[in-house]
């Protein structure tokens, strides 16, 4: 079955966009939406087709990876690209995590969305959302990721946005598109800079490795460094834009108006990890660059820290889960500015399955409390809804980093790569390592306040709690045992590597020039436990007995912590909105009305030039206007003419 | 055969449609869609047909000229898509229109189809006065159109249009007849030959006179007073054709008239690049805060063209398919967008976006196409847009990273005026009550559907476009240097067609001066040199030589400048 062909895979979600778009469709006239049934049924059986068809192809794929060009797309002088697609080490992992989990969230959806009118618009938005997430993935030029990137971000648009009539939503979705739009704005340049360096082909991922290798085989970087070193940061703004990487983060907490479902997949397990996925898969382009590596580094390293200490300050538990996953997409940031692209991609792996469990869990817990999502009002929810505190215990031991759960292996190895990386390595490594300490704290307090202590809503609500159903419990379930055990495909002091190799075809020319010291693992094992008990003993004695504030009517934060918490908010405010605005007003006031003075103007000369003739002819004062500013500029064009012809 | 009846038959058809009932909307729709149905396959015919030429007919002679006036059609692959542009558009203007216009429907149709033919004239002529002659009477029936079947202001509007665009190209009428009392003949050919026999300083004026003609009709900043005025107030079929067909011939006319003819300067080049960019930057400003939709919609569009003149004028050899493929785009998705607001005006009973809001609750099949024709107008990757604009910034980036990137940013103002449109038109909820007007109808929808089908087809697969353009091949180039032949030199003709029929980028090139080459240069040369396959040693060998050779010449015209002015 190994020549199946790869098409094949996106082929299968969009079907079930066009299938789902088109009952959304036909049922939104009648007043009873679609059968649920039916649509539940299309909506997890794409994904799941995708993901057997994945699944059978990565069985079967040969080393070098399986390369297959399906027609050409543009074809003019100067450019020509090709619509092709790659599956090898680096796309298997991540097509296999993105139609799983995707599937798995699918399935949990149709509980979610119960009874909403939108049942089937919602599942033709997530299957078109998977379709262009897997075309980013497995496209082999960067022309085409480019149009799984803008596809993502606009399925991001259309589900942050997706209950239209509260107007907040939408301008969380307009924000999310237009900062995304400009990091994407930044991956086009970064295009066009590449192809000026080496023509359009270089597009191609294949192209560009050659391309570089002759480069170096040749002694010929430094003549296109400085072209290339743009190329690579224009590239990494297009990356911190969908990673939600300083300086444009600031969408994705706000991006938590979504569904649930929808921030656990494309807000924490998929989309936001396709900058570490770009960054990985031009890693031999990345590898030679080593400004911007250095840059992509602080980059992530502020980012990590920066994120994790305004999750401390989040009173709404989908806003924590937000500033996590920020924070821990600046571990993978960190992680490839190192060149660790392997360590990068497996957290991005071990990730994706405990925020995902945690995000799910979060959905429970807001569907058994009918929308509250303060988590001042939850407390003591262990007992009712005991499944969902088992996944997001066990996710929480994963996230914070406990020993043996998946986050373990794949965060220390993420410090254990900083610490080797240089000089810097370990200036690096103890910020990475406070970090972690902060994350035990923030994601403690979380679990305390939701968990345990005696519950803090009204005494009528007390009375719905309830758990959620199985078709919502089975993929949490799933996920949780995912977020156990998935770190155990690459446990280097057990002596598991097979993460490692199987991505190694694909990295191991851009981490080549990675000096690999051979350190002691049991000490970093050792620290990063110590980090994560340490965090978890800080939040028991601070939150464990304190009394929680009451709710105030807002969950946003305030005061210092508000400054915290919006610092780029306000940034973006004052060097990209107000700018704009301002431009835009001296345009429309000033400009626009200067210009049509003058206009009005030499209307209104001829108008009078005109009504002094008008007293002997027929009195068409407009028809006088026209005719005499016809013959002023006739008059002048004549003057210039023979004057220069003589 | 065909270029006449596209040219001729729709004012034939505008005749026959006086025939029809003024009374009775029924009949006349029926006759006028006939008709409508009719041109498009035409047009689509054109476009599948490639090249092709009437045989010219001398048509008339100016007294004192030296050559006669031709009606000679030509349609080459930029004109045959403005063809179809102009024929699918009022096609689906006629449809909608059924709905909004009571009565009276024929006269409406009768403009639609004279303002058809001017359109199809303009971008079908051969001869520069027939296709001067066109581009005037384009105005006529749609300021008669305006002033008819617009909004509150009409009058305001068709006066500003038509004085507006009429003053804008008297210059060009007089520098036509001065080439035509110097050239042989009004052909392209001919005026490219007398052009060059002229002072620099009246080549500077002519050209001057006929860039500002084509500024007004695009229109570039600071030359669009007219427009947004005009499309706010005509009725949004009209909107749509204006600025999809119509706004086209400006861009249409640097590209056909302006390039082959004149010898440019890089500074002229330079302004142009940057009165575009300008353009589009000023049309994504004014779009931020416009609250009217149709005047949103003008903004954008001018935004648009200005990114496509840009791309004009960068000269790059892309080009010119980059930027028929974002006219395409545009004039499809600009005008499905101007239908759609019309369609929602007619609901709402208001432009203002700030009155409208929930849409999407009460007309689901309405939202949905009103959404995603104006993702297709955001030029996200898949839509015919992106590979427009893709092509297109990739033609600026050979000017210099600067324009490409402030092109880039007019990407991110589109993306933020239009999803605020969209935001205020249907998301939310009603901002007042309102008695609902007819809501779209099912073969408006499945029209606009249509044309968002084609957007899509054309951003996966544009070769559709981009095959079938041959500018002047080799027979016309050759018909027209006969024509040249009878009256003057004809051996004069064969260095100027060499020209023409190559890039257009080389007229201006051979004015450029002589610099000496940048290092940007010999990199970009060194990597086009490691793509043709030479290997490292290879290559700085070439590259040296090429460093040598650029001294050596640069020495030499020093040196013949010298001896010059020692001559003197």
């Amino acid at each position: 079955m190994t020549n199946l062909p790869l098409w094949l895979i996106p082929l299968f979600p969009l079907v079930g966009t066009v299938l789902l778009g088109a009952i959304a469709v036909i049922s939104s006239g009648s007043k009873k939406g679609p059968a649920e049934g039916i649509v539940g049924f299309l909506a997890v059986i794409f994904p799941v087709l995708a993901f057997a068809s994945v699944v059978l192809l990565a069985w079967g794929m040969p080393t070098e990876g399986l390369r297959q060009t399906l027609c050409n797309w543009i074809d003019i002088p100067l450019f020509k690209v090709d619509i092709g697609f790659l599956f090898d080490g680096l796309s298997r992992i991540m097509l296999l995590f993105v139609t799983g989990i995707g599937s798995l969230i699918a399935l949990y959806s149709i509980g979610y969305m119960h009874g909403d009118r939108g049942f089937a618009r919602f599942f033709a938005y997530i299957n078109l959302f998977l379709f262009s997430m897997i075309v980013l993935v497995l496209s082999d030029s960067l022309l085409l990721t480019f149009l799984g990137w803008e596809g993502v971000g606009l399925c991001s648009y259309l589900l942050i946005g997706f209950w239209n009539k509260d107007l907040s939503n939408c301008k969380a979705a307009n924000k999310a598109f237009i900062v995304n739009r400009v990091g994407d704005i930044g991956f086009l340049l970064g295009m066009l800079c590449l192809v000026t360096v080496g023509g359009s082909e270089i597009l191609n991922y294949d192209s560009l490795s050659a391309f570089i290798q002759m480069l170096i085989a040749g002694g010929h970087v430094e003549i296109v460094l400085p072209l290339l070193s743009l190329a690579g940061l224009l590239f990494f703004i297009g990356c911190t834009g969908k990673s939600a990487q300083i300086p444009l983060l600031t969408w994705l907490p706000d991006a938590m108006a979504g569904p649930t479902p929808v921030s656990a997949l494309i807000h924490a397990a998929t989309m936001v990890t396709s900058g570490v996925y770009l960054l990985a898969r031009m890693g031999n382009l990345f590898s030679l660059l080593p400004v911007v590596l250095l840059i992509i580094t602080l980059i992530g390293l502020a980012t990590a820290f920066w994120a994790a200490v305004a999750g401390l300050f989040q009173n709404d538990i989908k806003k924590v889960l937000a500033y996590s996953t920020i924070s821990q997409l600046g571990y993978m940031f960190m992680a490839a500015g190192v060149c660790a692209f392997d360590a990068s991609i497996f957290h991005v792996f071990t990730h994706a399955f405990f925020k995902a469990a945690l995000f799910l869990g979060a959905g429970a817990v807001i569907h058994a409390l009918a929308g509250e999502q303060d988590m001042r009002k939850m407390g003591g929810l262990l007992r009712k809804t005991p499944v969902t505190a088992c996944v997001m215990i066990f996710a929480f031991f994963a996230i914070i980093g406990f020993p043996g759960f998946a986050g373990f292996w794949s965060k220390d190895l993420i410090l254990e790569r900083l610490y080797t990386s240089g000089s810097l390595g370990p200036i690096f490594y103890g910020v990475g390592l406070l970090t972690a300490v902060i994350t035990a704290i923030y994601m403690s307090r979380l679990i305390i306040l939701t968990f345990f202590g005696s519950y803090r809503g009204s005494k009528e609500s007390e009375e719905h709690i309830h758990e959620a159903p199985a078709s919502m419990l089975l993929p949490m379930v799933v996920l949780s045992i995912g977020a156990i055990f998935a770190g155990y495909f690459w446990a280097d002091s057990l002596g598991i590597t097979m993460f490692k190799d199987s991505l190694a075809p694909v990295l191991s020319t851009a981490q080549s020039g990675v000096a690999h010291v051979h350190v002691n693992p049991i000490i970093f094992a050792g620290l990063g436990t110590l980090a994560a008990l340490l965090g978890m003993f800080i939040a028991l004695k601070v939150y464990g007995n304190a009394r929680v504030p009451a709710a105030k009517g807002s969950s946003a934060p305030e005061g210092f912590k508000a400054d915290w918490t919006f610092f780029f908010d306000t940034i973006h405010k004052f060097c990209g909105i107000i700018p704009v605005a301002v431009l835009a007003w001296i345009v429309d006031m000033v400009v626009e009305k200067i210009l049509q003075a003058a206009q009005w103007m030499v209307g209104a000369i001829a108008e009078i030039l005109g009504d002094g003739v008008a007293t002997f002819q027929v009195r068409k004062v407009r028809l006088q206007l026209a005719l005499s500013v016809a013959g002023v500029a006739i008059l002048v064009a004549v003057v210039l003419l023979t004057g220069g012809s003589i | 055969m065909l270029l006449h009846l596209l040219v001729l038959a729709p004012f034939v058809a505008a005749i026959l449609m006086v025939a029809t009932s003024k009374e009775d909307p029924k009949s006349s729709s029926r006759l006028a869609f006939l008709f409508g149905v009719a041109f498009f396959a035409m047009s689509i015919a054109l476009v599948a047909g490639g090249n092709q030429a009437t045989d010219p007919m001398e048509w008339f002679r100016i007294p004192g000229c030296k050559g006669p006036v031709y009606y000679y059609l030509y349609s080459h692959g930029l004109g045959a898509w403005m063809v179809f542009l102009s024929c699918g558009l009022s096609l689906v203007a006629l449809i909608t229109a059924r709905n909004t216009f009571e009565k009276n429907y024929r006269n409406f149709a009768i403009g639609i189809f004279s303002l058809m033919g001017a359109m199809n004239g303009t971008f079908l002529s051969a001869d520069a006065v027939l296709f001067f002659f066109f581009f005037e009477a384009m105005v006529i029936p749609a300021a008669v159109m305006i002033a008819g079947y617009g909004g509150k202001e009409r009058k305001k509007a068709a006066m500003t249009f038509a004085i507006y665009t009429l003053v804008g190209s008297a210059p060009m009428m007089v520098s036509l007849w001065y080439l035509l009392t110097v050239a042989d003949n009004s052909l392209l050919l001919s005026f490219a030959i007398a052009l060059q026999s002229l002072p620099a300083e009246t080549q500077f004026v002519i050209l001057l006179s006929f860039l500002l003609a084509f500024l007004v009709k695009t229109p570039i900043f600071p030359f669009h007073g007219w427009q947004a005025i005009t499309y706010a107030e005509a009725p949004a079929p009209l909107s749509a054709i204006l600025t999809g067909a119509m706004s086209k011939a400006g861009v249409f006319g640097f590209i056909a008239w302006i390039l082959p003819i004149f010898p440019l300067s890089m500074t002229v080049v330079n302004v142009m690049l940057w009165l575009g960019i300008a353009t589009a930057v000023y049309g994504g400003l004014l779009a931020l805060r416009a609250t009217d939709a149709k005047k949103l919609l003008a903004y954008s569009s001018m935004g648009h063209l200005g990114l496509a003149v840009a791309g004009v004028f960068s000269l790059s050899e892309a080009m010119l398919p980059a930027v028929l493929v974002l006219l395409v785009a545009h004039g499809i998705s600009a005008g499905v967008l101007f239908y759609l607001a019309g369609v929602a005006e007619r609901v709402t009973g208001t432009r203002d976006i700030t009155l409208m809001g929930g849409l999407a609750g009460k007309n689901p099949v309405f939202s949905t196409l009103f959404g995603f024709a104006a993702v297709m107008a955001l030029a996200v990757p898949g839509t015919a847009g992106f590979v427009g604009e893709f092509t297109v910034l990739l033609a600026i980036w050979d000017m210099g990273p600067l324009p490409a990137v402030v092109a880039g940013f007019c990407l991110i103002l589109s993306a933020a005026y239009m999803l605020r449109f969209v935001q205020k038109v249907i998301f939310g909820k009603p901002a007042r009550e309102y008695t609902e007007g007819k809501r779209m109808t099912a073969l408006e929808g499945s029209t606009f559907g249509i044309m968002v089908a084609l957007l899509l087809t054309f951003g996966f697969h544009p070769a559709f476009i981009t095959n079938s353009l041959h500018l002047f091949d080799e027979d016309a180039i050759e018909e027209m240097s006969k024509l040249s032949g009878q009256e003057g030199e004809p051996e004069q003709a064969l260095p100027a067609s060499d020209s023409l029929s190559g890039q257009n980028s080389e007229v201006s090139e051979s004015a450029e001066e002589h610099h000496p080459m940048t290092e940007k240069e010999i990199a970009q040369l060194d990597s086009t040199l490691a793509e043709a396959g030479f290997d490292e040693s290879e290559r700085a060998a070439l590259i040296q030589q090429m460093i040598a050779a650029d001294a050596a010449q640069n020495g030499e015209a020093a040196q013949t400048n010298a001896e010059a002015t020692e001559n003197e």
